[in-house]
């Protein structure tokens, strides 16, 4: 019986592994997929303000919609950068101690810093935005200016939706830091 | 007091390695929880603590907002493009080769054409991270290849990177403007020769200690077959990317654009002149994209729980502390100026140089003034001085912003001691604009 | 009683608890300007002054400007959402939320200072503007008056029409909606590069306040065609307060509040139109080469026409538009008619006499 249950337990661990495994990879599939549509955000945004300059000086055609595109643009690409930087690790780390760590321990620290310190927060921003939100939302918010962009509440609705995204991610990297501890004993 | 301990405890986690951003951010969080709990004191039932503590960050995303909607802030990611462009297409190499190498024997040639170069990009952008991380990306890579030490590469950048704020354009002087109420176009000439001395003193400071250590800026060796013409060939391959970085000068000089948008100009000059050298392909278009939204992200992470750290910092009414302190500045010119200076700069470990500047300057503003002190002086020696706090660990923001471009040999501890001679030139500078603000035109 | 017992031992005697309620209210204020940015900080400033000494220190405000916050355009949401009991704003900057906002700040070709004060607090203009605010659960009174606001720096002269086709220049608001009518090039250029933006041609005009102002940010060296005011005839400043925060005052502490935001308001008018004594003297002497303009009158028709037809159509499609507006048109019809035979008159005769 004992070593059937054993048996059960190993199968069990290992399937549950391959599970954690599937999931990262959706998630990190995702979150690259995200980052790929960013960077074509990037390039509409460099093509935008270049268009914007030469409107305004060559033709003296200033669109103040054009204009707010442009930061609309940034603000999404700032926004949902921010899960795709922690996917590839591009968030800056001070490392005195930490590159002197073996693997597992740095997966250990990263695991738990992202349990207590990102999900927290992120979690904070996510849900205390959506009455930033919901006020725009309901007295159907567009520009203060001539010609600017109607539907104010999409950019500032991209607040939490960022957040959850980074929440998104944020699961993602804890499976993949937990992989990395158990492969690397 | 709960901000000072917040400060330290920023400082423990940090240490700990997981990335700065995130431990700026929630460390707030925690200390915010702190801060709502001693607000209702003597009875702090649960209810109105988390009432209190929400309240508090929901203000969140009035600042994120605020930093959404800051067009300055898109030269950051249009810069860095036009950094990375470059270096992937090989010609931010051959520009800083090309001017090592005309440098001929006299060595640290390559540090000090990063300087030249991060002056340039210094007169069209005044938004720190824009500029060093586009001078990390354009030169780091170069500097370490030809055996450069770690520690005069990374200094050399961060401080040619962070010239920004007082070479104008700059948005230090702009906010001192407003808060001196001087004209800015004034503070903008003003600054212009402390900035041009700066860059003198690390241009002659290079110059020195690749003198002394020889091993820290080692000489571009040419090979003796390549030697014929080789200066003819370096002028060539200079022209198109220096051209390049003054048409972004240019396009703010001639009204084309603002300086934001310049730095647009920037990123398709860069595209199009690696198209003419047959550099260009959509895999690197796009490639480079995909760092510079990582990058960015980086550093707007960064500036998110940074405003989150200062939020609790202000709540906990820690500046009503500094307030207290600077009433108490003395009311002798040298005693004053040397308080205060100290006092700047260590503010500059705990807030932002915007909640500086709106804090600190209004107490001292009426003080130097009943002390006959030049105010446009002034506001130079405090624009000074916030731009060394950039540089100051443990939390200058442009040594954050370098390791965040850095290749993984590089490691936060050659950047903190790179920088250091920099502070000590950038304090010395600033001494010598104390003692004889005549040499400035003061 | 046992209550009675505790509380004189805090506040010293009967009498003085008869006078000061038992509970200490301690609000918080944000203001869309920086705290130096004098005279529009002011009126929290003083409020906050004023509060506290008329209730003994019981009653205080921490006044917070925009460096704190950092917020500048979020004062509505975050008075309504109760991060902050008060604010100090102008009801214009929530045009993007309700265009009919617009009327309790200042509008082209709209009333003056006096005549706009005289329809808020006795023409009925005060119920138009509780009732806009009302979804937004929060209270607006007037916070303060800038008067004639300047019509901005120009780098060239405008003698026709034709002058300001393809023109570029920051102008916000309904004004730039005038402007882009008539053919200008209205653009947005960020606070922080205007300066660098109008010298280096970037733009060619720009609007910002009135001289004291705008001197300070040095406009006059690099546009020196300086013309005057049609579009903000008196921008009324705001005081907004959560209504939930208001309402658990006691009577006491509302009377010290309203009369202390009426003393404040009539007392940022009178600081502003000072400092523009000042600062216009000190114009005309340090700096003589600033040529003051008005628009030709051509201009000023097409614009009034342009104004008249925009403000037509925002009637059309928003039943509260119409309803302010046509409250501000039938008033300013009866003040102007007193204003022109009493101050205009006098002011028209004390000329004459003088030449
Ligand atoms: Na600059
Ligand atoms: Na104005």
């Amino acid at each position: 019986m004992c070593f059937v249950t054993g048996q059960f337990c190993i199968h069990t661990k290992f399937y549950q592994s391959a599970m954690l495994n599937k999931v990262e990879l959706l998630i990190s599939r995702v979150v690259d997929i995200v980052g790929r549509c960013l960077a074509i955000l990037l390039l509409l945004m460099v093509l935008n303000v270049s268009y914007d300059v030469m409107m305004r000086y060559l033709f003296h055609a200033s669109s103040v919609g054009m204009q707010e595109m442009e930061w609309h643009l940034f603000a999404v690409i700032i926004l949902f950068g921010v899960g795709v930087a922690l996917k590839e690790e591009g968030h800056v780390r001070v490392d005195f101690l930490y590159d002197r760590l073996s693997k597992r321990k740095k997966a250990v620290i990263n695991v738990l810093g992202t349990i207590f310190l990102l999900l927290p927060l992120a979690l904070l921003i996510l849900f205390g935005s959506i009455d930033f939100v919901l006020d725009a939302y309901n007295s159907g918010e567009i520009s203060e200016d001539p010609g600017g962009l109607p539907l104010r509440w999409i950019v500032k609705c991209m607040i939490p939706v960022a957040f959850g995204f980074l929440l998104f991610a944020a699961v993602g990297y804890i499976l993949q830091n937990v992989e990395k501890y158990r492969s690397s004993k | 007091m709960t901000g000072i301990i917040m400060f330290f405890a920023a400082l423990a986690l940090l240490v700990v390695g997981y990335p700065v951003a995130f431990t700026f951010g929630s460390v707030a969080m925690f200390f915010g929880l702190i801060a709502a709990i001693v607000e209702l004191l003597p009875n702090p039932s649960f209810m109105s603590v988390m009432e209190e503590f929400f309240s508090m960050f929901s203000m969140m995303p009035f600042r994120t907002y605020s930093i959404m909607t800051n067009t300055i802030l898109m030269a950051i990611p249009l810069f860095i493009l036009m950094g990375i462009i470059l270096q992937k297409s090989q010609l931010a190499e051959r520009l800083l080769e090309s001017m090592g190498i005309l440098f001929g024997k006299v060595r640290g040639g390559l540090a000090i054409s990063t300087v030249l170069v991060g002056t340039l990009l210094a007169a069209s952008t005044g938004v720190v991270g824009a500029s060093v991380v586009a001078m990390g990306v354009i030169s780091l890579p170069v500097m370490l290849k030809y055996g450069y030490s770690k520690k005069l590469s990374t200094g050399t950048i961060c401080a040619a990177g962070t010239l920004g704020q007082i070479i104008p354009p700059s948005i230090v002087l702009i906010i001192l403007g407003d808060v001196f109420q001087l004209p800015v176009g004034d503070l903008f000439k003003a600054a212009l020769f402390p900035g041009l001395a700066l860059v003198g003193c690390y241009v002659l400071y290079i110059l020195v200690i690749s003198m002394i250590n020889k091993d820290a800026a080692p000489r571009i060796v040419v090979p003796e077959d390549e030697k014929k013409g080789m200066v003819w060939r370096a002028v060539l391959a200079i022209v198109p990317p220096l051209a390049l970085i003054v048409m972004v000068l240019g396009s703010i000089f001639a009204g084309i654009a603002t300086p934001t948008e310049s730095a647009s100009v920037g990123a398709i000059g860069a595209m199009l002149l690696a198209a003419a050298y047959k550099k260009l392909s959509w895999k690197i278009v796009i490639d480079s994209c995909r760092e510079t939204v990582k990058i960015t992200a980086m550093v707007f992470a960064i500036l998110i729980g940074a405003t989150a750290f200062s939020m609790v910092f202000v709540y906990t009414g820690a500046d009503l502390l500094v307030e207290e302190f600077m009433m108490n500045l003395p009311g002798e010119k040298w005693g004053f100026l040397i308080l205060s200076m100290l006092a700047i700069m260590a503010l500059g470990f705990f807030i932002d140089f915007i909640e500086i500047s709106y804090i600190v300057v209004p107490i001292l503003l009426p003080i130097s003034e009943a002390i006959g002190i030049n105010p446009m002086w002034f506001a130079i020696l405090i624009a000074m001085n916030l731009q060394t706090s950039f540089l100051t660990p443990p939390f200058g923001f442009s040594l954050f912003y370098l390791k965040g471009v850095c290749p993984p040999g590089v490691r936060t501890v050659d950047i903190y001691k790179g920088v250091m001679p920099f502070i000590i030139i950038q304090i010395g500078v600033l001494a010598s604009l104390v003692i004889f603000p005549g040499l400035y035109g003061f | 009683s046992c209550k009675n017992q505790e509380e004189p031992a805090k506040t010293g005697s009967v009498e003085e608890k008869a006078a000061v309620p038992e509970k200490a209210v301690k609000w918080k204020l944000a203001m869309t300007w920086s705290s130096t940015l004098t005279p529009l900080a002011s009126p929290p400033l003083k409020l906050a002054k004023l509060l506290d000494e008329m209730s003994g220190g019981q009653f205080t405000i921490r006044v917070e400007g925009a460096e704190k916050h950092k917020a500048a355009l979020g004062i509505l949401d975050m008075v309504k959402g109760g991060q902050y009991d008060m604010g100090h704003s102008a009801s214009y900057y929530w045009k993007g939320k309700d265009m009919a906002m617009v009327f309790f700040t200042s509008v082209p070709f709209g009333m003056t200072a006096s005549e706009q004060y005289a329809w808020f607090y006795y023409g009925g203009g005060m119920e138009l503007m509780q009732e806009a605010y009302e979804k937004y659960n929060v209270l607006s009174l007037p916070g303060g008056n800038t008067g004639v606001q300047m019509g901005g720096w120009f780098r060239k002269e405008i003698n026709s029409l034709d002058d300001l086709k393809g023109l570029k220049m920051r102008i916000p608001g309904l004004a730039g909606e005038v402007f882009a009518k008539l053919g200008v090039n209205v653009t947005n250029i960020p606070p922080g590069e205007l300066y660098t933006s109008l010298d280096r041609g970037t733009i060619d005009a720009l609007e910002w306040v009135g001289p004291a102002m705008d001197i300070k940010m040095g406009f006059h060296k690099i546009a020196p065609y300086y013309y005057t005011g049609w579009h903000e005839p008196a921008s009324e400043m705001q005081f907004l307060i959560n209504k939930k925060a208001y309402e658990e005052l006691t009577p006491e502490f509302k009377a010290m509040l309203d009369t202390a935001i009426k003393a404040v308001t009539a007392d940022m008018y009178i600081e502003n139109f000072a400092g523009s004594v000042d600062a216009w003297s000190q114009m005309k002497t340090e700096y003589p080469n600033i040529m003051v303009k008005t628009f030709p009158k051509p201009v000023l028709k097409a614009m009034k026409t342009a104004a008249d037809g925009l403000y037509d159509s925002y009637a059309e499609n928003d039943a509260m538009f119409k309803k302010v507006l046509d409250s501000q048109r039938e008033y300013m019809e009866k003040a102007r008619a007193w204003t022109i035979i009493s101050e205009f008159n006098y002011i028209e005769t004390s000329k004459a006499l003088a030449e």
